[in-house]
């Protein structure tokens, strides 16, 4: 009997106790903020959405080796000889054209193990974190200067002229197996 | 409370007195995640608890073998135990280095020290808040995740990252400490022992929390053992076994630090109250080995010793580490000419406590197994991997 009102005693005591506290912390200052009103500044290294800036993108394709969920796609094209890219703000020569560079940032797993390869420091991670769509397919970012019409018109003059280059190879080469008897005595 | 001694009632009439068959979960906000507990009920009293584990199955063993690279696997080692990552992290890290043979400065080690036992604050935060939550206390969980919320902010100015790091790295760690972050540890460190005594104030000393808790689920050391229990799991039920102790890796071996164990100051030995006042013990250990840490931090280079290319000789490793829910290891096979592990197979302590569960909750209360499954503290993502 005695137990039982002490146990009781003692159960109004503890909640007495957590009471006091929970009542002290109604003139402690907030710690929560009224979010799309006020926001957090993130820090420097926040990790959020990527970012590329094509114009640095040498089309090494190091940040899609590195993706562990291959969210990044890219596609190059050769330069032609007669076509200068420039050099980027590292002072790396571009010999390729990156004919496409999609990143599917709802497959994006925010890791950053793409920034850290990148010789020309052009794909990074940026401060932002709103950017929700309403159809999915817009969260493919297309990083690329080209249409895909234009990529596939580049696509065809490379391989043009690589076949103009091909050709150009052949035909001197069989002038000389044909033409010239050395070449022919050192061939047998 | 007593446990319950199961039999047949005889009841007047054509009453049905057998057993019942109840579904807990998978959608129960007590499971802490998606876990279906199937329980054999006579009335209240559990007869027997089966748990269906797998809905959260993401094949990460499969996923590891597919990388390219040994670096790619650290993000999926991640979201194994998600509130735990950087000792996932560590886990793995340290076992690949093992594979590779290769020694890190000591500046890395006592930086991975330092956020293995934040992370170790951070995630027993989470336990007792959500356990609290299971037991209808509320607001001891929204302290514990302002407290942790301060974790989290030293995490962020570090890696970048709240939640999922890809922090540890293979030889050394992605980022050296920020400027800013020695006075914010110190800012905390001041600040954490008093927003403890607070939560032990309100939840752990109080007459309806332990009586809810105490003598519930017991689990006496040699079931533990046979079980392969670890973590608070284990010292809850009084054995000191810790592996920074008892095998310690990195620089475990310079700090004082005791191994709380539960002595059942409110209840039996290994009841629910002593593995969750475990874990709040632990935290207080925690905060003395960062303090320690914080002190000795010697100066240097995070990134000498990370390696260009990580491509481990031809062999099998097994490394074991203390996360906070328990002892996590990691078994790596290297065929020696590809840069992916030809086999990963992890260990997990989730998995392997919560097998105990239908041992401890048989005879117990349908609400005894929410306080039950509360201390046992899972996180599914780990369980099912």
């Amino acid at each position: 009997m005695r137990q039982y009102f002490k146990n009781i005693f003692v159960a109004i005591w503890t909640i007495l106790i957590g009471l006091k506290l929970t009542f002290k912390h109604l003139f402690v200052r907030a710690v929560t903020i009224q979010y799309p009103d006020v926001k957090l500044k993130l820090p420097d290294r926040a990790r959020n959405r990527l970012y590329v800036n094509i114009d640095d993108c040498i089309g090494c394709r190091q940040c899609e080796m590195a993706c562990p969920v291959d969210c990044i796609t890219i596609e190059t094209v050769k330069a032609l000889p007669n076509e200068d890219l420039g050099v980027t703000s590292t002072g790396h020569k571009k010999r390729l054209w990156v004919t496409k560079f999609d990143i599917d940032i709802s497959k994006c797993c925010y890791c950053g193990l793409c920034v850290y390869p990148c010789p020309t420091e052009c794909i990074y991670m940026t401060d932002v974190y709103e950017f929700s769509e309403y159809n999915r397919h817009n969260l493919i970012y297309h990083f690329s200067n080209f249409t895909p019409e234009e990529a596939e018109l580049k696509k065809k003059e490379v391989e043009q002229f690589e076949l103009e280059q091909k050709m150009k190879k052949a035909k001197p080469a069989e002038q000389v197996t044909v033409n010239n008897p050395e070449n022919i005595e050192k061939k047998s | 409370m007593a446990t319950f001694e199961i039999t047949t009632r005889s009841v007047k009439g054509d009453l049905k007195t057998d057993t019942m068959i109840l579904n807990m979960g998978p959608q129960h906000p007590s499971t802490h995640g998606v876990l279906r507990l199937e329980l054999v009920v006579d009335g209240e009293v559990i007869v027997d608890v089966i748990p269906h584990i797998g809905y959260l199955h993401r094949c990460f063993e499969k996923h590891a073998e597919q990388m390219t690279n040994y670096q790619q696997v650290i993000p999926y080692v991640d979201r194994m135990d998600y509130v735990a990552a950087m000792g996932n992290e560590l886990a793995y890290v340290l076992a690949v280095e093992k594979l590779l043979g290769i020694e890190v400065p000591e500046r890395v080690q006592y930086i991975r020290v330092i956020m293995a036992e934040l992370q170790r604050i951070a995630s027993h935060l989470l336990a007792i808040g959500t356990y609290g939550l299971d037991l209808g206390a509320f607001t001891p969980f929204l302290w514990c995740f302002r407290e942790r919320e301060k974790i989290l902010d030293l995490f962020e100015i570090t890696c970048g990252a709240r939640l999922l790091y890809n922090y540890i790295w293979v030889g050394g760690v992605s980022h050296d400490l920020p400027s800013e972050f020695g006075k914010k540890l110190k800012d905390f460190l001041k600040t954490f022992p008093k927003a403890l005594k607070e939560i032990n104030d309100l939840l752990t000393f109080n007459k309806i929390f332990i009586d809810r808790t105490a003598n519930v689920g017991v689990l006496p050391a040699d079931v533990a053992i046979n079980y392969g229990c670890s973590g608070p799991m284990l010292r809850g039920s009084g054995v000191k076994f810790d592996l920074r102790k008892n095998e310690p890796y990195l620089v475990y071996d310079r700090f004082e630090f005791d191994i709380p164990v539960g002595e059942g100051k409110m209840g039996t030995v290994g009841d629910c109250w002593d593995r969750y006042y475990v874990r709040v013990r632990e935290m207080e250990e925690s905060l003395k080995i960062i303090e320690q840490a914080w002190e000795q931090l010697p100066p240097g280079d995070v990134h000498s010793a990370i390696p260009k290319k990580v491509r481990p000789p031809q062999g099998e490793v097994y490394f074991r580490t203390e996360n906070p829910r328990g002892e996590i290891g990691f078994y790596i096979i290297s065929d020696g000419h590809s840069a992916s592990p030809f086999r990963v197979k992890a260990r997990a302590p989730s998995f392997v406590n919560l097998s105990v569960l239908p041992e401890i909750s048989r005879g117990y209360m349908i609400a005894d197994l929410v306080a039950i499954l509360g201390s046992v503290d899972i996180v599914l993502g780990e369980v099912d991997r």
